[in-house]
């Protein structure tokens, strides 16, 4: 094709890539250029400083805290959703009487944002008044009501539980593909070779959603390790930071205590981390995509 | 096994996760029912004695709620419309050109669809403020397409491909311009498409928390999300039947266009670049 001809899908391309490069650009470059300087209260930067900025964040301890903190949220997360998701999608992709209303209802709160499920649970977990509450002093599993949120100890588990509430439905979708995916065939093979479900679970089924397993973890480490609405909602953080992941501590140490430049440091760093599994997700994804 | 014990012992083991899902709904219900009264006794109770709808209706005035949804649907059909408006050209330019660096293209719509507003925002919110854009709601349709615009080319461009390109041939044999195949052939039986990525595009940006949080100031400006969040963590005192009879409002049209729209949207999900 002669250059002329190519003028036109360029034209169309470009206002879409000219926004994609500007909203994700801009802000990269502003913070490298931030993360090297002395940073006052108002944003505007200083002198430069070198690795100054990184080497304060690196001697506080609470980044130190929500690294450790966000690495147990996103395994945990991530783990969780994935056990859950297998058998759920598993169930779901055989025949029985419902089936389309389970669907129905595990796949529901895709659609219903992180930020309500966080105000609901808020209440539901209410210390005093709430729900769950109710449930456990009827049944007698509680004399007193629990105090759900006012501890880290106790905060924080809570909030993996509806971390990995909330990263269900995609993961029952990205594995409802991968059963549908399956030759029949196959199975019918193996079960006539005398293959227990067990085994055939074990060695056919695994090994072929393998790529979907992949997949899924990926994207759920993507999506554990940036979740800040469940966490800010039910805890800010709280009480004392010990709730804190990095996504919310980083917006701490902005806007709150100010610290523009080690928060800008703290960002390029996560922004680094999260690219790495980004470019994991794209090389999978191609690979599906491939076969 | 039968298939009535199958589909029993189906159902008991996926109860445990069916009524964690249908808990949170449970309480908005019991909750958005109840009078104030009602609301904070101890032992907490699950049924409400006398029902009370007056909560629906209270919200509109006292919390200006209407206004906060109103600004929702504002952003979120501003970003749906500004989203499709580029991505369509781009997908289609994607699917029925041989371009160059056509791989490093496609590679760079993969890459940024999972890039995350969270660890840019601060510097989001520099560029928005020294474009003047805080607490306006151009910033917020910016940047929710922005970040939906990669995943929307992607998922148009996969659907494109499926449309053969001899219909729009035969209508240029047959005279039509161009423009006229693209109008009167091509977007019509692209429309199915263009419906989900809307779809999709309008949920990301209607559930969307920390760009609303970061770029919005004042309560007028707040969309439904925000007004709910500053409601419950701001406050000492929580008027939690109040808020739950909103967020039910916030939720069950989301929840409807889910149910009805279900096949589509779990087809998207699970072709489009899993989002």
């Amino acid at each position: 094709m002669s250059r002329p001809h190519l003028l036109l899908p360029f034209a169309m391309l470009l206002p879409s890539f000219a926004l994609v490069i500007w909203i994700m650009g801009y802000p990269v470059a502003d913070l490298m250029r931030m993360s090297v300087h002395a940073v006052n209260r108002f944003g505007q930067a200083g002198n430069f400083v070198g690795a100054l900025n990184f080497s304060k964040l690196f001697a506080d301890p609470l980044f130190w805290a929500s690294f450790r903190r966000t690495v147990i949220w996103t395994v945990c997360v991530t783990s969780g959703t994935i056990m859950i998701s297998i058998p759920v999608a598993l169930i779901l992709s055989q025949d029985f009487a419902g089936r389309s209303l389970a669907r129905l209802i595990v796949l529901l709160p895709w659609a219903v944002s992180a930020t309500m499920t966080g105000i609901v649970w808020r209440w539901t977990l209410n210390g005093q008044f709430g729900m769950l509450n109710a449930l456990l002093l009827k049944f007698g599993l509680t004399d007193q009501p629990i105090e759900f949120l006012a501890t880290g100890q106790v905060a924080f588990p809570v909030a993996i539980l509806i971390g990995i509430l909330a990263a269900v439905p995609l993961t029952v979708i990205i594995f409802l593909g991968a059963f549908s995916s399956l030759p029949g065939d196959v199975f019918d093979a193996a079960r006539i070779d005398g293959a227990g479900p067990l085994n055939t679970f074990r060695y056919m089924t695994l090994p072929l959603i393998r790529p979907f397993v992949n997949i899924a973890i990926v994207l759920n480490v993507i999506y554990a390790f940036n979740s800040f609405a469940i966490i800010w909602i039910l805890t800010q953080g709280g009480p004392a930071n010990s709730t804190d992941i990095l996504v919310t501590y980083l917006y701490k140490v902005a806007f709150q205590y100010g610290k523009m430049a080690e928060a800008s440091a703290m960002s390029l760093m996560m922004f680094a981390f999260l690219l790495v599994f980004c470019i994991l997700y794209a090389r999978f994804a191609m690979r599906e995509r491939a076969l | 096994m039968s298939y009535a014990r199958k589909s029993i012992l189906f159902w008991l083991l996926l109860s445990p996760l069916l009524i964690m899902v249908l808990l949170p709904y449970a309480v908005m219900l019991s909750t958005a029912l109840k009078p104030p009264t009602e609301v904070f006794t101890f032992p907490p109770r699950w049924l409400p004695e006398t029902i009370d709808l007056s909560n629906f209706t209270v919200i509109w005035g006292k919390i200006d709620f209407g206004r906060a949804l109103l600004n929702s649907l504002y952003v979120s059909v501003g970003a749906t419309i500004l989203t499709l408006l580029l991505a369509i050209p781009a997908a289609y330019a994607m699917a029925r050109y041989t371009l160059p660096a056509r791989g490093a293209l496609r590679l760079f719509l993969l890459l940024t669809q999972m890039i995350s507003p969270v660890v840019l925002i601060i510097g989001i919110f520099r560029m928005m403020s020294a474009q003047g854009l805080i607490n306006d709601h151009r910033s917020l349709i910016l940047a929710y397409s922005g970040f939906s615009v990669a995943f929307a080319v992607w998922m148009l461009q996969s659907y494109f491909e499926t449309i053969p390109r001899e219909i729009e041939e035969a209508a240029h044999i047959d005279g039509a311009s161009w423009f006229a195949s693209l109008r009167h052939i091509f977007l019509p039986l692209a429309m199915p498409a263009i419906g989900v990525t809307a779809i999709f595009t309008f949920i990301a940006a209607w559930t969307d928390f920390i760009l609303a949080f970061t770029l919005l100031r004042t309560p007028d400006k707040l969309t439904a999300t925000m007004k709910l969040f500053y409601l419950v963590s701001g406050t000492y005192h929580v008027d939690w039947n109040e808020v739950m009879a909103a967020t039910l409002v916030t939720t069950v049209p989301i929840a409807v266009i889910f149910i009805l729209l279900q096949k589509q949207i779990v087809g998207g999900l699970a072709l489009g670049a899993v989002k």
